[in-house]
C-alpha cells in the first residue's frame, strides 16, 4: 500500500460535503415540518431500498512485457508486446438498510453484487501476433456503510422530495472466474442524490444517487487507489 | 549444457535429456523408459575452483566471481539452495573425480562455446553426484564492474552455467535476429537463454522471474507451492497437439515473464511457480535459437505455426492450478 497525501481535489470534495452537511443541520430546524409531512422519517425510522447501481470503467494501467536489451541493439528495455488493462463499466444489484438517527441524519448498510469484465488489450507484438483483448468476468461483492445528511431545508414538491449528501466506506471482495482466486480491498465513496416519497403515508419512494467510488486493493494492476464514477437508482420503503 | 557465443551455428552435443516436467526446462536423464529430473540430493553444493587465471582474470577473481554467481542463486528466497566454496584445486573441470570443479579450460575445438556444464549422476535416482563447469579460454574474459567491450562478462556466464549446475535447462525467453555469420541476441529475460549477450554486457548478472520460478520448482522453499500456482493445458493445431511450442505467461500486475514448453505429442504444457492472479498467455514456435538448444530433435518439434495470444485471461489460484487451457494455433 502506498500512502498518499489528500490532494487538493479531494480536499475540495470533502469541504463541499462538510459544508452541505452544515447547511442541512442549520436548516433542519426551520424546515423539519415540511419534509415528508408529519408522518415523515424520525429517529428510529427504518428504510430499506433495492435497485441497481452503475459503476464506471476503471483503467488499470498499461505495462509492456519487457526483456533486458543486449548492448548495441538500442536503448531502454525491449518490449515484447504491450498490454493495457481495464476493469469495465457495468451494472450491480444493490440492497440497503438504513436507520434514521434524526429527521435529517441516517446511517445505512448496503451490499452490491456485480459482474464486471476485466480485460487486457495485447498489442504491438514484435513477432506480429494479432492484437487481442483477453478478458475474464469477475464476481464482485461490496459491503458498505454510509452516513446520509438530508438537506431538509432544500426539500421540494411539498416536502416529498429531499436532496441528500452521503459518504462512507466498505469492504470489497472480488472473485475471479470459477472462484479460483479471491482478492479483497477497501472502498470509500462520497456523493449525493435525491429521495422522493410517494403516497399519503410517504412510506414508498424512489431514490437516485450519484458520486464517486474510490477503491484500493481488490483486482488492481497498479498500486494505489482508483476512482470510478457511480450512479444508482432504487425503490425504497420506510417502516 | 553449453552457453554459446553469439555467432554459434552448431551446438555442442547435449548429454542430458530434457525432463518433461513443469515449466521452463529442467534437466533430466532417461533411465529405461522413464525420465528423471536431475537435482542435487543435499545442500550445500560444495565446489572447488581451479587455481588458474587467464589474461584479465586472476584465479582469485575467478573464485570471487563464481562465489557471487552462486550467491545470486542462493539468494532466491523461494528456493532452498546453498553453496560452499571448498578451496582451490589444480584439477581440471572434468567429470569423474567426485569433486565439483569450476574453472578455465582451453577448448579451442569448441570455438563457439563460452562455457559448458557436465554432470555425473546416479542413474537410479537422478541425483547429481558431481557437476563441473569449464569456461573456455578461447575467449577473452572480464570481471570489470561495468563490463569490458572487448571481453565476455565472467559473472553473467558463470551465473548461466551455475543455473545448469543446479539442474536447469535452457529458457527460450529471448529474441534474436539473424545476421551474416549467425544470430545476434536482441534481448532476453532469462539468465538461462542459450545465447550470450555481446561482450561488454553485464545485464544478465541477476536472475529473472523465469529463472526464479525454475529454481524454486526444483528446490522449493517451505510454503512455495502454497503461495504460488500453475497453469496447465495444451497447444493444438487443426485439432492435434503441438509439441515444442513455447508458452509464455505474462503477469500484467508486475510485468513478470515465465516460459514453458509443450512437451508431449498432445501439446500438453505446465507452467508452475507463478504468482497468483490473472496472466496473459502467448504462444510461439521455437525460432530464436536452434531447436536442439532446448529439446531433443528426435521428438519432432513443430515450429510451423503463428505466434498468438490466448483470448482469455488465465487466473492462477494460490496453491493450485488453472487447468484445461487450450490454445489453438494456426499454421504459418
Amino acid at each position: 500500500m502506498t500512502r498518499r497525501a489528500v490532494t487538493p481535489r479531494w480536499r475540495r470534495t470533502i469541504a463541499l460535503v462538510l459544508m452541505a452537511g452544515t447547511l442541512s443541520l442549520g436548516a433542519s430546524e426551520a424546515a423539519a415540518q415540511v419534509w415528508a409531512g408529519p408522518s415523515g422519517p424520525r429517529a428510529g425510522s427504518v428504510e430499506v431500498s433495492a435497485g441497481a447501481a452503475f459503476v464506471g470503467k476503471v483503467p488499470l494501467g498499461d505495462r509492456d512485457a519487457e526483456e533486458s536489451r543486449n548492448i548495441n541493439t538500442g536503448s531502454g528495455p525491449f518490449a515484447l508486446f504491450a498490454s493495457e488493462s481495464t476493469l469495465g463499466a457495468g451494472p450491480a444489484a444493490l440492497l440497503r438498510l438504513g436507520v434514521y438517527l434524526s429527521r435529517a441524519v441516517s446511517v445505512e448498510a448496503g451490499v452490491q453484487y456485480g459482474r464486471p469484465r476485466l480485460s487486457t488489450r495485447l498489442s504491438g507484438d514484435v513477432e506480429q501476433a494479432p492484437t487481442v483483448t483477453a478478458d475474464e468476468t469477475l464476481t464482485r461483492y461490496l459491503i458498505d456503510g454510509s452516513l446520509l445528511l438530508h438537506l431538509t431545508g432544500l426539500s421540494f414538491a411539498g416536502g416529498r422530495g429531499v436532496p441528500f449528501v452521503s459518504a462512507g466506506g466498505g469492504y470489497l471482495r472480488e472473485l475471479h472466474e470459477q472462484n479460483q482466486l479471491i482478492e479483497t480491498g477497501r472502498e470509500y465513496h462520497a456523493g449525493g442524490g435525491v429521495k422522493f416519497w410517494m403516497g399519503t403515508g410517504a412510506r414508498l419512494g424512489i431514490r437516485v444517487d450519484a458520486g464517486a467510488s474510490m477503491r484500493s486493493g481488490g483486482v488492481d494492476f497498479r498500486t494505489g487507489r482508483r476512482t470510478a464514477p457511480m450512479a444508482a437508482g432504487s425503490v425504497m420503503y420506510r417502516f | 549444457m553449453t552457453r554459446r557465443a553469439p555467432l554459434l551455428l552448431a551446438l555442442a552435443i547435449v548429454a542430458a535429456a530434457t525432463a518433461p516436467a513443469d515449466a521452463y526446462l529442467k534437466l533430466g536423464s532417461r533411465i529405461g523408459t522413464r525420465t528423471v529430473t536431475l537435482k542435487w540430493p543435499a545442500m550445500p553444493i560444495r565446489y572447488f575452483v581451479t587455481d588458474r587465471g587467464v589474461p584479465g582474470v586472476t584465479s582469485q577473481q575467478l573464485q570471487q566471481t563464481v562465489a557471487r554467481a552462486f550467491a545470486t542463486w542462493d539468494g532466491v528466497s523461494t528456493a532452498a539452495v546453498s553453496s560452499q566454496f571448498v578451496g582451490f584445486t589444480t584439477a581440471t573441470p572434468r567429470g569423474g573425480d567426485g569433486a565439483t570443479v569450476i574453472g578455465f579450460q582451453s577448448r579451442p575445438d569448441l570455438d563457439r562455446t563460452l562455457g559448458a556444464t557436465s554432470f555425473l549422476i546416479d542413474t537410479l535416482t537422478g541425483d547429481i553426484v558431481e557437476s563441473d563447469i569449464f569456461l573456455n579460454t578461447t575467449f577473452a574474459w572480464s570481471v570489470a564492474a561495468q563490463g569490458d567491450p572487448a571481453a565476455f562478462d565472467l559473472e553473467s556466464i558463470a551465473l548461466h552455467e551455475i543455473g545448469h549446475l543446479h539442474g536447469l535447462a535452457h529458457s527460450a525467453l529471448g529474441e534474436t535476429e539473424l545476421r551474416a555469420g549467425g544470430r545476434r541476441v536482441l534481448a532476453s529475460e532469462s539468465v538461462m537463454f542459450p545465447i550470450a549477450f555481446s561482450p561488454g554486457s553485464v545485464a544478465l548478472r541477476t536472475v529473472r522471474p523465469d529463472d526464479i520460478a525454475g529454481l524454486s520448482d526444483l528446490y522449493p522453499a517451505t510454503g512455495f507451492s502454497r503461495r504460488t500456482g500453475s497453469i496447465s493445458g495444451k497447444v493444438t493445431k487443426s485439432g492435434r497437439g503441438v509439441l515444442g511450442a513455447h508458452i509464455v505467461a505474462f503477469n500484467p500486475r508486475n510485468g513478470s515473464l515465465v516460459g514453458g514448453f509443450s512437451l508431449s505429442d498432445d501439446g500438453s504444457f505446465v507452467i508452475a511457480g507463478l504468482e497468483p492472479g490473472p496472466h496473459v498467455l502467448r504462444v510461439e514456435p521455437i525460432d530464436d535459437a536452434e531447436v536442439d538448444s532446448f529439446l531433443d530433435l528426435t521428438l519432432g518439434v513443430d515450429v510451423d505455426f503463428r505466434v498468438k495470444f490466448h483470448e482469455k485471461l488465465v487466473v492462477v489460484p494460490r496453491g493450485g492450478g488453472a487447468t484445461k487451457i487450450e490454445i489453438k494455433v494456426l499454421p504459418k
